[in-house]
């Protein structure tokens, strides 16, 4: 093995671990407020669907890099600062959230109003008839498209790196930029192959999973 | 207007750069169509080949559509601008620009189509067949609308995250609109107009393509549901 491969690889596994650190942060974040928002949705008020509305659709609508910037700049200018990793964490919470309030609300519409229906009549409260009848029956439709989401989140922490965070993707472009002014090109084929190779085996698993737990539902 | 920090709000600055930012907005429209429409004929027709199970060619889309949903858009996209090169292959940033995202929808829509296609019901095809069609003109005249009908949703979903995506190609400085933006504030310091302005133009255009969108879907909805 050429001698650069080993310093590279722990470079790299570095920037891994905050790429990592990064992706459960707002994996975590997006599916805990994005489970309230998305309940909320459900509600039978139109004041407050209206305004969580308002956030799935503006933090949906944008194109993620534009949230990033959004967040790195903008929020210093009115004495808020942040540095990357928050940056970041935020701008995919908030991007992931929205997802995840979608997801929330089409599984609680897709269970047969009967179902909401006959709890009801059975003397069901608002929040026992959620708990004991609808979110059960949500979370088994809810479950492939939440995957989808995780596994969208985990590649789009890479966009990190267009905001200076050191991730696996910047690692993986100082290293380069390192070796061609070391004096040797040729590096940007085997190092982005294994940037790429790394996303490949944490999603492709996630991926088949969905698909099986989208097939037991039919 | 005067934000917490002394930040003087001077909305008429966006109105100096419209110019620019119209430029850069004119290659995100040019890369983003491209990227859409190409995304949209690789979906069909390679959809269409893995739906008929041609062998080889099958396991060989299987690989391209795993491959690139499996991997993150910007990642790929540094593939084609930096390491490609390397191989001997120089593309622009334009060509990357309207490739990736080709590449990238079309995976998508691949799965799409597939699904869509798989989801006819096995007994319209069926009755074709006992008529006497041939198994390619059955696709054609049956397993094609239908299919492309139930798949019509999920694809208009990633050609507007083709749109989208056209902004990562701020990574590799390709003057679109979110690039032309960031010029701008790093010559001007004019952050929040900036941000305010192309944030409104990406929404705007996103929500105007999701209203067509919504439109053409209940145009084409099959009636009563499949």
């Amino acid at each position: 093995m050429p001698a650069w491969v080993s310093p590279v690889a722990s470079y790299l596994a570095g920037g891994l671990r905050t790429t990592a650190l990064l992706a459960v942060v707002s994996i975590v974040a997006s599916v805990v407020v994005g489970i309230l928002l998305g309940t909320l949705l459900t509600l039978p008020s139109r004041a407050v669907r209206a305004v969580v509305r308002v956030y799935v659709e503006i933090w949906r609508g944008l194109p993620i890099i534009i949230i990033l910037f959004f967040i790195f700049f903008v929020l210093p200018i009115i004495g808020i600062r942040v540095d990357t990793f928050v940056a970041a964490a935020v701008g995919l919470s908030l991007w992931g959230s929205a997802n995840m309030a979608e997801v929330v609300r089409g599984a609680v519409q897709s269970v047969p109003r009967g179902q909401a229906e006959a709890a009801s009549a059975l003397g069901f409260s608002w929040p026992s008839r959620m708990i004991h009848v609808i979110l059960p029956q949500a979370a088994r439709r809810a479950l492939p498209p939440l995957i989808g989401l995780v596994v969208n989140l985990t590649q789009q922490t890479s966009l990190a790196a267009v905001i200076g965070l050191l991730d696996i993707l910047e690692a993986s472009q100082r290293s380069i930029e390192r070796l061609t002014l070391a004096g040797g090109g040729g590096h940007a084929v085997p190092i982005l192959t294994a940037v790429l190779l790394v996303f490949f085996i944490i999603c492709l698993p996630l991926t088949l999973l969905s698909r099986w737990f989208e097939r037991r539902l039919q | 207007m005067i934000l917490a920090s002394g930040y003087h709000f001077q909305p008429d600055f966006i109105f100096h750069h419209l110019g620019d930012l119209g430029t850069g907005l004119l290659r995100t429209l040019a890369i983003s169509a491209i990227g859409m429409a190409g995304a949209l004929a690789v979906g069909v027709v390679l959809g269409a080949l893995a739906a008929l199970r041609v062998p080889v060619v099958r396991q060989l889309i299987t690989v391209y559509v795993e491959v690139f949903r499996n991997t993150p858009l910007l990642v790929q996209i540094f593939f084609l601008f930096f390491a490609l090169p390397e191989t001997g292959l120089q593309l622009s940033g334009f060509t990357v620009g309207w490739l990736s995202l080709l590449l990238w929808g079309g995976a998508y829509n691949v799965e799409n189509f597939r699904a869509g296609f798989e989801a006819v019901e096995g007994g319209y095809v069926e009755a074709c067949r006992a008529l006497g069609f041939p198994r390619m003109a059955a696709f054609r005249q049956v397993a094609l609308p239908l299919g492309s009908r139930i798949a019509l949703p999920s694809v208009t979903n990633i050609l507007i995250s083709v749109f989208k995506n056209s902004s990562f190609m701020i990574a590799i400085s390709y003057p679109e609109l979110t690039e032309t933006a960031v010029n701008l504030v790093a010559v001007t310091f004019r952050v929040f107009e900036m941000f305010l302005a192309i944030g409104i133009i990406y929404l705007g255009l996103v929500w105007l393509m999701s209203l067509g969108t919504q439109a053409i879907e209940r145009r084409f909805a099959i009636p009563g549901g499949h």
